[in-house]
């Protein structure tokens, strides 16, 4: 480029009037913004929220204890302990996820040979205190018991492309 | 040699071997299932099929000889297709339920099926279900899973020696089954867990508790039997899983028995003591370390002072390590006492000072023999691994006769047999010596060839002269006898005249290093026995439950109760030291402690700590060391195991792997006149019972009684009286009844029990359990009267 037309542009302020142009467009276009939490944005069935334990119809819980998530965990976010219990059925005694390591990978999900540990579409949820976010056997059990109806319909939903 | 080619490679192999032993002398895998280098080949899974150049047909590498000039493909396309079609058929009926299997991640089928197995099942028809079995307290079983390899078959009855699982029905309905309403017993039955290559058999100890990928693996050494079997330890967070064998070929092979392998069950048990303890106004309170030790040496120094260094004792378990023992020992002598000793059960120490009892030869050259005479042993019990070998010897040509008190079934074809009553034993062994001399044209003491001889000893000699590579040995029965430097006199007698190997199965995993690490009486010194027989005023006691441990529980307890003091040193609370000592200080188990044993063919093996110390619990050495310099004794300044492993065997590095130059059993100091060297009493016990006391398999020391799973076995039923049918006759009693047993001051309430392999007069009673704890002594007379 000449010396010439570089003057010209830097005189006549160019580039400056080139984004200006952008940000008047834009006054102008639809809002997108979302007034959370009043308003919230359309989930996907896939979301990786929270997690939760599942249970079958009959009130039994579905984990088997087979460790995998714990194994396939990148972070190493869940330590579980097991044992027999004493229906003889292979069971947990332990099943933590440190909320603060998770990485929300899904991998557990996807490892799960039961579909017993999911990840639902919470994700509104705090921790005031260290710990708080340590979830516990009977903590995820009971967001599993609560959102069941919305967790089974989201793997049905899913269903076809597994 | 043949020349054969594996996937374009040439080697040689050795006539006579089969592909498969081929391919693994080149590194090359085959996959494979039922084939086992120790066992048998069945080839029923098939896995192993190879491409053989000019066979029409792909064949089973594990069965399949190899010829000369023989081409082998191992992962051609035929070859390949094969071992994809065979996996495609043991899916068929495998349940696809790895999630809830305790084999899950540790799996051959699991890992060979990423290999060969198809990414989808084809299969439509219903799959095959297997009842389940109960195989007793040790072994899980889902026998959905087992794809009938037998393997576990073949081990039960080649290498335990007994047929106790079986291959039923046929085609597609057979099922590996025990015989009806039977559980699986053998004193090595955990070994099929390790053999089954799927998840049927499994651990039943270490059930669903965790995941191979999870676990640690620790080498360590067995603390229980003379050989001191290897071990793989896993663990998970500071706590002990579950225990496996490491392969040493010259050691245990691939096997491990059942004790080595569950006992660890006793190390998460709820009787550890984690905090140092002392008794005050007769409670027990738990104390600082420093107070505890502080305490000990202010009592020691005491009972010195008033009462001479000679009123204190050292009573050692030759189940600690040697360095333990060193230090043990090493306490006592700095403090002015020779009474030191570890040896618990025995009764005769007239032998002492006449050298170290070991094997005499190394563990893996007992295959190779073709003459023994084991003398006073319960071979299965006291020593699976080597009656193992054994019974291979057996199956080779060699033949096995046993000198014994109880015709117990060792699961081996014995050549020749003599069972007779404990006080018999001196005399039947020096008929055998009789025979023996004559045979060779030796002489022997008058005393000797004054015997008249019975034909099986007659019979044992013959035996034991017609062989190359024979070898005699002294079993624990034998060291415990009331007249053991007898035996073992007339023994290393026989073995003299017979050329044979002489040698002692040694009874504890130390019972070697015990000697090597000086932990025996001094010239000045008491043996246990004196120990206990002649009170002390103080005692230390380190890992031995004394009451169960001795010979003579009944006068251990009473030294124990008069005793001003009396130190613990012990992992668990043991229940009877609660009542008669003073302080408790908690130690490391073997798993919690580096340390070294001694085995019985003198092989040092060293181990380190697996896990840390639970609570408080210190190492044994390193509190013998800080008592040590509490009480101002020179030479306790050692920073590490090791430096005082170097005090007993020497600084050089790498340690010797075999003491051997040190242990001597003295065969060459035994003159042919016995008669000068021991009394021999040849003259029958006292009139009426005796009795023979066997240490149960799971009631041997401080660890294998708190192992809860071996409790349930069979194997650890409380004691009985047993009596054959005579006896039972003689005494008017009848099996099952409810007998008072009296022996010496004490007595026991027992049920009879009728066996038949028992000598008529003797009344078996098994020791070191506390339900016998108030009999007298491991034998001697005893009387029966119904209740
Ligand atoms: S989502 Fe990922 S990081 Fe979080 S627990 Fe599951 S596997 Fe672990
Ligand atoms: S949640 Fe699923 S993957 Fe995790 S242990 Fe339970 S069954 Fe196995
Ligand atoms: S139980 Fe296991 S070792 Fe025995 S036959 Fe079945 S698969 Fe083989
Ligand atoms: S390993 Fe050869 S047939 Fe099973």
């Amino acid at each position: 480029m000449g010396a010439l037309t570089a003057f010209f542009k830097s005189l006549f302020l160019k580039e400056l009037f080139q984004g200006l142009a952008v940000t008047g467009r834009h006054l102008f276009v639809r809002k997108i913004t979302v007034q959370f939490p009043e308003e919230k944005t359309p989930q996907s069935n896939r979301f990786r929220g929270l997690h939760a334990l599942r249970r079958y119809p009959n009130g039994e819980e579905r984990c088997i204890a087979c460790k995998l998530c714990e194994a396939v965990c990148p972070a190493m976010a869940i330590t579980i302990e097991s044992a027999e219990r004493e229906d003889a059925t292979r069971r947990t005694t332990r099943y933590d996820i440190d909320l603060i390591k998770c990485i929300y990978c899904g991998f557990c999900e996807e490892a799960c040979p039961v579909d017993a540990i999911v990840m639902t579409r919470i994700f509104e949820y705090h921790g005031e205190k260290p710990g708080d976010l340590y979830y516990t056997k009977q903590m995820l059990l009971a967001v599993g018991d609560k959102n069941e109806v919305q967790i089974a319909k989201d793997r049905a939903q899913d269903a076809p492309y597994r | 040699m043949l020349d054969i080619e594996i996937d374009g490679k040439a080697l040689q192999v050795v006539e006579g071997s089969t592909i498969i032993d081929a391919a693994h002398q080149l590194g090359t895998y085959i996959p494979h299932f039922c084939y086992h280098k120790k066992l048998s080949i069945a080839a029923n899974c098939r896995m192993c099929l190879v491409q053989v150049e000019k066979a029409p047909k792909p064949m089973p590498a594990c069965a399949t000889p190899v010829t000369n000039g023989m081409k082998v493909q191992t992962h051609s396309e035929q070859a390949v297709k094969a071992q994809k079609g065979v996996m495609e058929f043991l899916l068929i009926n495998h349940p696809l339920d790895c999630p809830i299997c305790d084999q899950g991640g540790e799996c051959l089928l699991q890992d060979l099926a990423v290999g060969y197995g198809a990414s989808a099942s084809r299969y439509q028809e219903e799959k095959r279900v297997v009842m389940n079995k109960n195989l007793g307290p040790l072994v899980a079983t889902d026998m959905t899973r087992c794809i009938n390899c037998t393997r576990c078959v073949r081990f039960t009855q080649e290498i335990a020696g007994l047929m106790e699982l079986g291959q039923a029905y046929r085609g597609e309905h057979a099922e590996i089954m025990s015989f009806i309403g039977q559980t699986v017993d053998s004193e090595l039955s955990g070994n099929i867990i390790d053999l089954c290559p799927v998840g049927a058999l499994t651990s039943k100890p270490f059930r669903f508790s965790a995941r191979t990928w999870e676990l640690a693996r620790r080498k360590s050494v067995s603390p229980h039997d003379g050989l001191g079997s290897p071990l793989i330890v896993q663990t998970k967070h500071d706590k002990v899983m579950r225990v496996l064998p490491l392969e040493n070929e010259e050691i245990n092979e691939c096997w491990l028995s059942d004790k080595d392998r569950f006992s660890y069950e006793a190390l998460n048990s709820p009787e550890r003591l984690t905090r140092p303890m002392l008794k005050h106004g007769g409670q027990w309170i738990e104390v600082e370390w420093q107070q505890a030790l502080d305490y000990v040496a202010h009592a020691f120094k005491d009972i010195a002072k008033n009462h001479g260094a000679a009123a204190l004792g050292a009573l050692l378990s030759p189940h600690a390590t040697l360095e333990e023992l060193h230090l043990g020992q090493k306490l006592m002598r700095g403090l002015g006492s020779g009474n030191v000793d570890f040896r618990l059960r025995q009764s005769d120490f007239s032998q002492d000072g006449q050298g170290t009892p070991w094997l005499g030869m190394k563990i893996a050259e007992i295959g190779s023999l073709d003459r023994v005479l084991v003398v006073g042993s319960f071979l299965r019990k006291d020593h699976p691994l080597i009656a193992q070998r054994l019974r291979q010897a057996v199956k080779r040509g060699a033949q096995v006769s046993l000198v014994h008190s109880a015709d117990d079934d060792q699961l081996l074809k014995a050549h020749a047999k003599a069972i007779v009553l404990p006080s018999q034993l001196p005399q039947l062994l020096a008929q055998v010596v009789k025979c023996a001399a004559e045979l060779k044209g030796v002489s022997v003491d008058a005393a000797i060839t004054a015997l008249a001889v019975s034909e099986k000893a007659k019979a044992i000699a013959e035996s034991l002269l017609s062989g190359t590579r024979a070898a005699i040995f002294l079993g624990n029965f034998a060291q415990q006898h009331e007249q053991a430097a007898t035996l073992q006199a007339l023994a290393q007698l026989l073995a003299k005249i017979t050329g044979a190997n002489f040698g002692f199965l040694g009874e504890a995993a130390n019972s070697v290093g015990g000697y090597v690490a000086n932990a025996l009486p001094g010239a000045d010194g008491l043996n246990a026995g004196q120990m206990l027989a002649e009170p002390r005023h103080g005692y230390l006691i380190l890992n031995a439950e004394v009451e169960l441990d001795s010979a003579r529980p009944l006068q251990a307890l009473a030294a124990l109760k008069q005793a001003a003091t009396v130190v613990l040193l012990s992992p668990f609370k043991l229940p009877g030291a609660l009542d008669y000592a003073d302080v408790l200080l908690p130690v490391s188990p073997f798993s919690e402690t580096s340390g070294s044993f001694i085995n019985t063919e003198g092989r040092v093996q060293s181990f380190n700590a697996v896990v840390r110390p639970l609570g408080e619990t210190r190492p044994a050495w390193k509190v013998l060391r800080v008592l040590g310099n509490l009480l101002n004794l020179p030479g306790f300044d050692q920073d590490s195991s090791e430096q005082v492993r170097a005090e007993v065997l020497g600084a050089a590095t790498p340690t010797p792997e075999f003491v051997t130059d040190r242990l001597a059993n003295p065969l060459s100091d035994v003159a042919n006149n016995v008669a000068n060297n021991v009394a021999i009493k040849l003259d029958a016990g006292p009139n009426g019972l005796e009795r023979v006391a066997d240490v149960a398999i799971y009631s041997a020391d401080v660890l294998v009684r708190r192992a809860p799973s071996l409790q349930k076995t069979r194997d650890a039923a409380s004691p009985a009286a047993r009596m054959n049918a005579v006896t039972l006759q003689q005494c008017g009693v009848s099996a099952g009844q409810e007998l008072r047993v009296r022996q010496g001051e004490g007595q026991a309430q027992l049920f009879a029990v009728l066996d038949a392999g028992l000598p008529d007069g003797a009344v078996r009673i098994a020791a070191a359990h506390p339900k016998v704890a108030g009999l007298a002594a491991m034998h001697g007379a005893i009387t029966v009267e119904a209740l």
